[in-house]
Order: C-alpha cells, then sequence, then structure tokens
C-alpha cells in the first residue's frame, strides 16, 4: 500500500532529514516509527500525507504517486489519509461535534450526511456525551480521541499519527491506543511515529526505527530497542 | 475524480462560504470601509469621466452639425463688392440664405458689448475700424456645412471662413487632454483599491490560519478554502461599484436639471442606455477590482 523508494530528504536549509529510505508497508499492516528526536520521524510521516515531497526518490501510496502528483490532487489525496497530532490541533471555537463534522463540512458533504456520520464517529469514539463540549471543556485524551474522530470520519485507507499519545499520560494513551488497535482492526492501515516504550513493546507490531534519516532497524512483531 | 459532484458540493458548501463571507467582512469593518470607499471614488470619477466624455462628443457633433457658416469679406472690399459676393454666394448649391452683418454694425455690436464706452468707438480702437464685414451662410442640410465651407475657404473674396469645426477641434484637443487625465486618476485610485482589498483579505486569512491549516488537511480542495475570499473580495468591490452606481446616477441627474435650466444652448446627453451602460459598468468595475485584490493576496498561499 506503502511505498518509499529511494527517498532522501533535504530541507533548504540543507538539514538531510532522510537518505535513501526503502519501504514497504502492507495494507491493514500497524507500523510504529521509532528513533531518536529528530532522526526523520516527522518527515517521513509528512511525506505520506504529502505535506513535504522528496527531494530524490518516489513514494507510492496505493500506487498513486505522491511526488508527480500535482497540487490540486493533493486534497483528493488527503481525503483518503486521516492524520492525527501532539498537539492535537482542534477548533477552539468550535464544538465537538463541529471539530468532528468539519472534515466532512469543508469536503462539501451534505449536512444530513454529516450530522449522522459525525454521530456515528463520535459514537465510534466514546465521545457521544460531549459533543456540544468545547476543546478547552475536554482532558487531553479526550481532545485526542475528537483527532482521532475528525482523521477517520472520511474512513481513510490510511491514518498517519505523530506522537498521538505525546502529550497524554499513561493511562490515557492506552484508552487512544485501544481506539487505535479497533480502527485498525476494521481495516485501516496505521502508521504512528512514537517515543511510548511500553505502548511499542505491549502491542508487538511492525516496528522501524529510523536513526540519523536511515532505516536502522526493520521488525515484525518489534520492540522499542532503546535504552531508557 | 475531482469534477464529478461539483456541482452538489458547491450546494453543500454555499452555506458555509456565505457564513465565511459575513464573518470576515465584520472582522476588519475599518478596512473594509477603506475598501469600499476607495472602490467608490475610483469609479466615481470614472462614471463622470465617462459621462463628460459622452457629453464632450455630442456638443462636438451637435457643433459640427451647425447650420452657420461665419465668412469674413476681404478688408478692402468696397460695399458694391460684398453686395456681389453676397448674391454669388446665395446662387451657390446648399445655400439657404446669406445674411450680411456690415463692419459698422459689427462695430456697434462690439460698443455694445463693452457697455460703458461713450464717444467715438472708432477712434478708442485706434482710429480704424477694425472689424471685416462677415456674412453668415446658412446650409441647407448639416451634412453639406463642412463641404460648403471648404468651398467658400477658395473664395478669393474672402479672408477666413468660421464653422463649428473650430471649435470642435479644440473641445477634441481638451477631451483628448482630459481623457489621459481621468484615466490617470482612475488607475491610481483602483490600484489603491486593489491593494487595499488585498490587505482585507489577507489579514482575514491570517486570522483564519489554523482553520485553512485543518481544511488542507481532511482535504478540502483549494477552490473551496478560497472562495470565501474570493467572495468577500467581490463583496466589498461590488458595494462599492454600487454606491459608485447611486452617487454618479443622482449626481449625474442633478446637473442635467441643472444645466438645461441655466444654460439652455448646451446640449446634454440623456441616454437611458448609456445610464445603464455606466451603472453596469461600475458594478462590474468594482467586481473586478475586488477580484484582482482577492487574487493577488491568495495567489502565495494555497499552493498545496
Amino acid at each position: 500500500m506503502i511505498q518509499l523508494t529511494n527517498v532522501s530528504k533535504i530541507y533548504p536549509n540543507g538539514a538531510r532529514a532522510l537518505v535513501d529510505v526503502n519501504l514497504k508497508i502492507g495494507k491493514g499492516n500497524f507500523v510504529f516509527l521509532v528513533g531518536p528526536s529528530g532522526a526523520g520521524k516527522s518527515t517521513l510521516i509528512k511525506l505520506l500525507y504529502r505535506e513535504e515531497t522528496p527531494t530524490r526518490g518516489q513514494v507510492q501510496i496505493n500506487s498513486k504517486n505522491l511526488v508527480r502528483m500535482k497540487d490540486r490532487e493533493v486534497p483528493y489525496l488527503r481525503r483518503n489519509i486521516g492524520v492525527i497530532f501532539q498537539d492535537f490541533k482542534l477548533l477552539p471555537n468550535k464544538t465537538v461535534f463541529e471539530n468532528v463534522g468539519f472534515a466532512l463540512e469543508v469536503i462539501g458533504v451534505a449536512k444530513r450526511e454529516v450530522r449522522n456520520r459525525t454521530l456515528a464517529t463520535l459514537e465510534l469514539v466514546g465521545l457521544k456525551a460531549k459533543e456540544t463540549a468545547y476543546p478547552h471543556e475536554l482532558s487531553g485524551g479526550e481532545q485526542q480521541r475528537v483527532c482521532v474522530a475528525r482523521a477517520v470520519i472520511n474512513n481513510p485507507a490510511l491514518l498517519v499519527a505523530d506522537e498521538p499519545t505525546g502529550n497524554l499520560d499513561p493511562d490515557t494513551a492506552w484508552d487512544i491506543m485501544e481506539l487505535l488497535y479497533d480502527i485498525n482492526k476494521r481495516g485501516t492501515t496505521i502508521v504512528m511515529a512514537t517515543h511510548a516504550r511500553a505502548i511499542v513493546n505491549k502491542m508487538q507490531k511492525r516496528v522501524i526505527a529510523i536513526e540519523n534519516g536511515r532505516v536502522a532497524r526493520d521488525e515484525e512483531k518489534g520492540g522499542y530497542g532503546y535504552d531508557a | 475524480m475531482k469534477k464529478k459532484g461539483d456541482m452538489a458540493t458547491m450546494l453543500n458548501s454555499s452555506g458555509y462560504i456565505f457564513r465565511e463571507t459575513i464573518n470576515s467582512m465584520k472582522r476588519n469593518p475599518w478596512l473594509s470601509l477603506a475598501s469600499v470607499v476607495t472602490v467608490m471614488v475610483s469609479l466615481v470619477i470614472l462614471g463622470y469621466s465617462i459621462f463628460f466624455l459622452a457629453n464632450a462628443a455630442n456638443m462636438a457633433k451637435s457643433f459640427e452639425s451647425e447650420l452657420e457658416i461665419g465668412a469674413f469679406v476681404q478688408i478692402e472690399y468696397t460695399p458694391e463688392e460684398v453686395q456681389d459676393l453676397k448674391s454669388q454666394i446665395e446662387q451657390m448649391p446648399g445655400v439657404e440664405s446669406v445674411t450680411l452683418v456690415t463692419k459698422e454694425q459689427a462695430l456697434e455690436d462690439f460698443g455694445k458689448t463693452l457697455g460703458g464706452s461713450q464717444g467715438n468707438i472708432v477712434s478708442d480702437v485706434g482710429g480704424t475700424n477694425p472689424f471685416p464685414d462677415k456674412l453668415t451662410v446658412k446650409a441647407t442640410d448639416p451634412q453639406n456645412v463642412k463641404a460648403l465651407a471648404s468651398s467658400l475657404e477658395s473664395n478669393p473674396g474672402l479672408y477666413k471662413v468660421r464653422y463649428g469645426q473650430d471649435f470642435v477641434d479644440q473641445l477634441l484637443k481638451f477631451t483628448q487632454w482630459l481623457r489621459w487625465i481621468g484615466f490617470g486618476v482612475v488607475a491610481a485610485f483602483g490600484v489603491a483599491a486593489v491593494v487595499l482589498i488585498s490587505i482585507n483579505v489577507k489579514m482575514n486569512v491570517f486570522s483564519r490560519r489554523r482553520e485553512i491549516q485543518i481544511m488542507k488537511l481532511v482535504g478540502a480542495s483549494n477552490s473551496f478554502i478560497r472562495w470565501p475570499f474570493l467572495i468577500e473580495g467581490l463583496a466589498l468591490g461590488l458595494v462599492g461599484g454600487t454606491f459608485a452606481a447611486v452617487i454618479v446616477g443622482l449626481g449625474y441627474n442633478w446637473i442635467t436639471v441643472y444645466v438645461q435650466s441655466t444654460l439652455t444652448f448646451l446640449p446634454v446627453v440623456q441616454n437611458e442606455v448609456l445610464f445603464r451602460q455606466v451603472s453596469m459598468g461600475l458594478l462590474l468595475g468594482g467586481m473586478v477590482m475586488g477580484a484582482l485584490g482577492s487574487l493577488f493576496s491568495l495567489q502565495k498561499f494555497l499552493r498545496a
């Protein structure tokens, strides 16, 4: 489903974020990206939803070439990719319902359908009771659930997450991981960059370690692998 | 993959776009006002310039078609020779009538216009009567005036032939000049209006940058993100254009009535079609300025 071929990314300031990366991620996989800060995990994530394009090499998702893709095609790619961030990126002046429905509203879905699908998705993430609350009235875990709901409401084939549990306490982090586990079980491919050792070790999923912009390790059912 | 269902998308989105447009205009009311006023000023000047030029052209035309030609007789001609010349011209084709204004009469008229002068006007103006005899030639058909005037010019008994053309030439020179000045002023205000609208839109883009970031993330198309801003620019321009059309329309109406009651000899253009065309043009001009302003500020962002 995802294929990176000889991908290098050098930022305009000369920083070499990725060097000659080759990767294949199959449909329905759950993949952890681990490695030290600044190793290139976030850059890799950004390549997947085409926030960045590689300096060299090819990125393909579902046999679509993201490098050759025209800018005006990008929105249609993103409708099939959900993105979750460490800092949630919720709109403070919109309610939970509005924040989640926003993802459908701005791609022109009819009002009634927005309503139905938003309620269904809020049910999925366990936030139906909070639909009229504003982000600042929610706990961190709840805010991240809203973010997950917004990312999956369009039934994306791929969900990418950049340290989604980075701002959460361990118990809450586990709640989010259970949610992602469920979403993965429904067939969504998940690529998640993380520093959460306990989670990676316990989940026993594929682990790709990035160091200095290169793939240092790639194991099925791997562990976090770095000492504390 | 992208054209499919665009109509439905637009329909579903129209409420959102409308709300956002109103919100953005409320966000910077003073800047919005400034944008509207500059659009208005530039278009008011444009509107009046158009009407002025239309009137100048109309005036030129009506003076061109004046039936009277003033023909000045060589100064050394005796009264008999003048009479001969007069009857000679009367015989010319296309001539309806010829009236003689003698030099004595001209002097007397001149004296009257001076008013105060009592004694001998001839001595006042230097001992000799400076005026020539003048034949006022009336043509049968306005179409013939020009041809008639040029054939009179070749008559050795006349040293100068005057008709509407003289005035028309001067008028055209003036309108040419005015056209450039008007163009310059309208262009300057137009640029200012576009810049102000563009700043306006840019500020709204900035205050909504988080929202835009998320819209891009969840796959809103660029056109969807742009529409509220584009419409905001269009709306600012259209409001300015509407005010301009009203001001130009009412103002011109008032001027027309005033001129017709005081300077009755001046022909004033009262053309419904022109009126409507100018009004529509001003509205359209406002929208074009608005659209340009928006496009300039949206050009850089929203690339991907």
